[in-house]
């Protein structure tokens, strides 16, 4: 088992160093996908049964879409937002015919929110990485979102420290 | 740079002190920590030319580390003592690791080496925040720990101060002799952390006044080297007269309000016994009011030759006027004559 981990915990080194260590970035997305897949593992040899798949899910859906999306903006010469004149034809075109559809196809609001799940108030097991993940956000909530404010001022220092076509870090001449 | 974006980065820089400083949980004040790291990296990588890129990756690489360190020590520390306050951490590793994290964050010797490279690639403002604001949530962080070992802090301040004095002898280039001043004046205030906290806040107090009125002054001067310091009595006399004054009180010299950081460190010293430390630390003040005095001497006190149309600047560009010339007046005045009021400034800290 500690075999298993130490195996695990090298393919979490191999893979952060892919992801800095790549002469071009569209790259390191792989390394972040094998991170994410052996950070999971580790996870797991420890006891969780949340946490790991809250990792994989924060690594692929949130860092590696992050990454990839503002490795490919920064790169962008001339990017065409939605008020760009060739777009906004285009996004008002397709905003009436949303209205249109809805209107016609969804005329009541029934009210039916589709229930995932009978809230039968009793778990089985209750896991301390689950428990704590919910201690967590009723204690420290606010402390979250200012987590989150961090993470989108990353953005934009990463965004910003990046960018100009022929002079910023990532260049498309 | 984008004005929104200039807005929310210095909103940023903000935010994150003073997350820092209104945290009792060491995960909130890592992130006020981190923040306040990020959100300066665009300033100061502002310019694009090839210096300041590798300023900026220095100072993030640095204070990363620092930052990564301080969050094991502070998570270890939480493991074994059950709760993550900051004012009651126990354990003696992890408050020496946490401690050193934070003196690598102040740039203190022998953790020092990055401070002159960085505060040399970027511009003088951005020196500016890089020196004083960016100094006010470790040091807070380093008030609240408890029981850090004495002889750490000690050592280190000691080696700051004359690493400081000493390091910044044979420079010509301005940003780089500010930088060493930093750090013996982060040494004075490290020595007398650990016997009285709020004679270490009046130390960082001062140091940030003087250090702002000089980064604003050599904006206004448009000088970076030495030389280009000679030309100041052409473009603001009134600087030229009060500049040496502003070196001075940065050298600790009564009756300027420099003086009296030091004269109350010293004593209290030496009335804890401590006359080796008082002593070391005089002597190495010698050190840093040398280069200070190399610098009044070419502002003020010889006349370097230069042509008749350049001597009358001050008759066509005057007043020189940049974004922070308003805060100079107040800057200095602050660092001028704020000795025979310290008893009232001491009440405020107290």
């Amino acid at each position: 088992m500690s075999y298993l981990v130490c195996v695990l915990l090298f393919g979490l080194m191999v893979g952060s160093v892919g992801v800095a260590w790549n002469p071009s970035p569209y790259f390191a997305a792989m390394g972040l996908v094998m991170v994410s897949g052996v950070g999971c593992g580790v996870l797991i040899c420890f006891g969780g049964s949340f946490l790991p798949l809250v990792f994989f899910l924060i690594y692929l859906g949130g860092m590696m879409v992050v990454f990839a999306f503002s490795a490919a903006l920064s790169a962008e010469p001339y990017p065409y937002g939605w008020g760009n004149r060739s777009v906004k034809m285009y996004v008002a075109a397709y905003v009436l015919g949303v209205g249109c559809a809805w209107k016609v196809l969804l005329g009541k609001w029934s009210g039916f929110w589709g229930g995932i799940l009978d809230e039968s108030g009793e778990l089985l097991v209750l896991r301390g990485d689950m428990m704590g993940v919910a201690a967590m956000h009723d204690v420290a909530g606010w402390m979250l979102v200012l987590g989150g404010l961090g993470l989108l001022l990353t953005l934009f220092v990463v965004l910003e420290l990046v960018r100009g076509v022929s002079r910023g870090g990532l260049r498309t001449v | 740079m984008n004005p929104y974006l200039l807005i929310v980065l210095l909103t940023s820089l903000g935010l994150g002190t003073a997350l820092t400083l209104s945290s009792t949980h060491w995960l909130l004040a890592w992130l006020g920590l981190e923040v306040g790291t990020l959100a300066i990296l665009p300033l100061m990588a502002q310019r694009h030319h090839p210096r300041a890129t590798e300023a900026a990756t220095k100072y993030f690489i640095v204070q990363a580390t620092a930052a990564a360190t301080l969050l094991f020590a502070a998570f270890n520390n939480a493991w074994l003592q059950g709760h993550s306050d900051i004012q009651h951490m126990s354990h003696p590793l992890f408050t020496s690791m946490i401690t050193l994290a934070l003196l690598l964050k102040l740039g203190l010797a022998p953790m020092h080496t990055w401070m002159p490279q960085v505060i040399q690639g970027v511009s003088l403002n951005t020196g500016l925040i890089v020196s004083t604001w960016q100094k006010i949530a470790p040091f807070i962080l380093l008030l609240q720990i408890k029981q850090i070992h004495p002889p750490l802090l000690t050592i280190i301040g000691l080696a700051s101060i004359l690493i400081g004095g000493w390091g910044g002898l044979n420079q010509t280039q301005l940003r780089k002799i500010l930088a060493y001043s930093s750090i013996a004046h982060l040494g004075w205030i490290l020595l007398i952390l650990q016997h009285s906290t709020a004679l270490a806040t009046y130390a960082l107090l001062i140091y940030i006044f003087m250090t702002s009125a000089t980064f604003i002054t050599l904006k206004k001067c448009k000088a970076t080297t030495i030389n280009m310091l000679t030309t100041t009595w052409t473009k603001a006399p009134t600087i030229t007269l009060v500049a040496p004054l502003m070196l001075l009180s940065l050298g600790g010299l009564p009756p300027l309000s420099g003086f009296a950081p030091k004269w109350f460190i010293l004593q209290e010293l030496t009335q804890l016994n401590f006359i080796p430390h008082a002593s070391i630390a005089a002597m190495a003040a010698l050190l840093s009011l040398s280069y200070y005095l190399r610098l009044s001497y070419s502002i003020t006190l010889s006349l370097s030759p230069n042509n008749l149309p350049e001597c009358l600047q001050w008759r066509v560009n005057y007043p020189i006027s940049t974004p922070l010339s308003s805060a100079l007046p107040a800057a200095l005045a602050l660092t001028l004559f704020l000795l025979p009021l310290t008893p009232s400034a001491l009440t405020l800290i107290i």
